[in-house]
């Protein structure tokens, strides 16, 4: 036998290969249970590039399918809509869609009407809260301020006609439970107005700001071909093109009584996410400005019996996020026989991850909050380095503040300097 | 247009041997075997370009779980059902047809155990826990009973 050589070459099985790649495991995420959908994705870096990513849900999967089989059909459109925390409203409507399609009930014009109204103010809603975070996320902390504040507008509308801010329980079966108040009618155009405004100033503002322009262009693409197989839905189809909106393709409420169109974009970045959830917030003003003018007169609700006929339904609506499907089976009963949901996020987390391959770990914040599915996962993550096993943690703002850095390296050292006097930047909280 | 679609359907359905019934107001139905099912679906998905699958619904119907692919083709639904026996749920992944399929079919596998040969993330769970005991029936079959489910899990944690 040969004596053994003092040092033993370096990484003898991938001398082939790259002698110098480090693949590092980063588990991202999963929990921050303050924040909605929990995800948990297991990131495989080359170096700093995304090569594989994981996915791992259903850390509050509550068994929602299972528990509906017990209970009454009318109690599970208010469990159903407890579904989201932000659009909640398109749950139960689709629920009852599915449900009312078993019944020979047709719902009154009023409250198909009156729908569509909180539909949209909810899609209005919902997508003012994204973009906000697209700003805190990016490094834009103004655009966050800004854009909450005008989120409060179409909130106060929403609990001025339905009593709640976000779970609504306006909604029952072959219609709605509250009618429109008395003299709201100007209120709400003149809202709507408001918020058509800002909407364009902050498509301005996005295509001007030097930081949002870095932050977002070219990045998170996927091609119109990858989203179609992988059955991407909402912005995540239209984004890259497709014109897959359900209000358009299988019109539901009052869509086939209002005239509308979809925004698409061609781009596929996320840039053009942003200016598609721009877009669409004046598309949505302009619904909820023409369906309150045009609101019929009439009952805004049947009373249907308890029990629904046996047979099996289905039906879909556009959630701010996409597509959402409910399934209802009936045996004839008091309590469905099954009641499939299925929502979009799950839907997009296949392009999600197309998404991500071929990033880097400074723009996984930005590309995850883009798909709009949890912003809850970043707030805490582990470093785990193969080769040296070494560990370390990085909490939701030491991420965001390495993204920053990497971008703006001359704002980072401004911020370095002025860390003695203020809160922010990473050395303070390491300290305390 | 939307009245040519079932018809279409309906032909390829009658060539896998079987019929296209409408339910409801856009809402068709097509129940093929498991030998059938990839066939057919090669000719909705290609041939009827109706390449949006909305999900994967499973139904335990006591002898046998249905397992129903859900479509959407502008204002029509398609709904696929086929059956496999509960004493051998094995049915074909369709993930080379329809690649968005992958995280539907892990759905089915966790909830009611139906496991789908082909699809390379069958050993993982997607939406159970990882420590989900293994001799436990699928949760939403309809023997299995939510408080017992709660009783076994509790069990697991306390013994650690």
């Amino acid at each position: 036998m040969s004596a053994q050589p003092e040092k033993p070459p370096r990484r003898e099985e991938s001398a082939g290969l790259m002698e110098y790649s480090t693949e590092s495991l980063v588990p991202f995420g999963p929990i921050h249970p303050a924040l909605k959908e929990p995800e948990y994705f297991k990131l495989v870096l080359e170096g700093e590039r995304i090569v594989e990513v994981i996915p791992r849900v259903g850390y509050v999967h509550r068994g929602l399918e299972k528990a509906s089989e017990s209970r009454p059909w009318i109690q599970n459109m208010y469990m159903f809509e407890r579904t989201c925390g932000i659009c909640s409203f398109v749950h139960s409507v689709c629920y009852a869609q599915a449900v009312e399609g078993l019944t020979m009930f047709q719902v009154p014009a009023r409250a198909r009407f009156l729908r569509t109204i909180i539909l949209e103010m909810e899609r209005i809603h919902s997508h003012l809260l994204w973009v906000g975070l697209m700003g805190h996320w990016a490094g834009f902390d103004t655009l966050f301020m800004w854009v909450w504040n005008d989120r409060e507008v179409v909130l106060d509308l929403v609990e001025a006609i339905s009593g709640n801010r976000v779970h609504k329980s306006m909604n029952t079966l072959c219609g709605v439970r509250k009618d429109m108040p008395e003299n709201m009618e100007d209120r709400i155009i003149e809202r709507m107005k408001y918020l058509t405004d800002r909407a364009r100033y902050y498509r301005d503002v996005i295509d001007t700001e030097e930081t949002m322009l870095a932050r977002t262009e070219d990045i998170g693409r996927v091609t119109a071909d990858t989203a179609e197989k992988l059955c991407a839905v909402g912005p995540m189809a239209r984004y890259v093109g497709m014109r897959r909106d359900v209000r358009l393709n299988d019109p539901y409420a009052a869509y086939d009584e209002v005239p509308f169109d979809i925004v698409t974009r061609n781009e596929g970045d996320v840039h053009a996410l942003l200016r598609l959830r721009l877009d669409e917030l004046v598309v949505s003003a302009n619904i909820v400005s023409y369906a309150v003018k045009h609101l019929p007169d009439g009952p805004i609700r049947i009373k249907i019996p308890p029990t629904i006929p046996a047979g099996e339904h289905s039906s879909h609506c556009e959630a701010p996020r996409g597509e959402i499907f409910y399934f209802a089976k009936s045996a004839g009963g008091r309590t469905p026989e099954r009641v499939k949901s299925r929502q979009p996020t799950l839907a997009n987390i296949p392009t999600a991850l197309e998404m991500l391959k071929g990033q880097t770990l400074a723009d996984v914040p930005i590309v995850l909050t883009a798909i709009d599915p949890c912003f809850g996962c970043m707030d805490r993550m582990s470093f785990f380095d193969i080769d040296s096993n070494k560990k370390w943690t990085w909490s939701g703002e030491q991420l965001r503040q390495y993204g920053i850095n990497k971008y703006f390296p001359e704002r980072a050292k401004r911020q370095l300097h002025g860390q003695k006097f203020s809160s922010a930047g990473l050395g303070f909280k390491e300290k305390f | 247009m939307s009245e040519l679609f079932p018809q279409q359907v309906g032909r390829y359905a009658e060539q896998a041997g079987s019929k296209l019934t409408t339910t409801h107001k856009n809402e068709n139905v097509i129940e093929v075997t498991q030998e059938k099912l990839k066939e057919f679906l090669g000719h909705l998905v290609n041939d009827l370009s109706t390449r949006h699958l909305m999900t994967i619904t499973g139904l335990d119907l006591g002898q046998n779980i249905q397992i129903i692919y859900n479509f959407s083709h502008e204002r029509d639904t398609v709904h696929v059902k086929t059956n496999v026996p509960k004493t051998k749920p094995v049915a074909l992944s369709i993930i080379d047809i329809v690649p968005g399929a992958i995280l539907y079919e892990m759905e089915v596998h966790d909830m009611l155990g139906v496991y789908f040969t082909g699809n390379p993330w069958m050993d993982r769970k997607l939406l159970l826990p990882d420590e989900w005991p293994s001799d436990l029936p699928a949760p939403l079959l309809k023997t299995s009973r939510a408080d017992e489910i709660r009783k076994r899990l509790d069990l697991g944690v306390a013994k650690q």
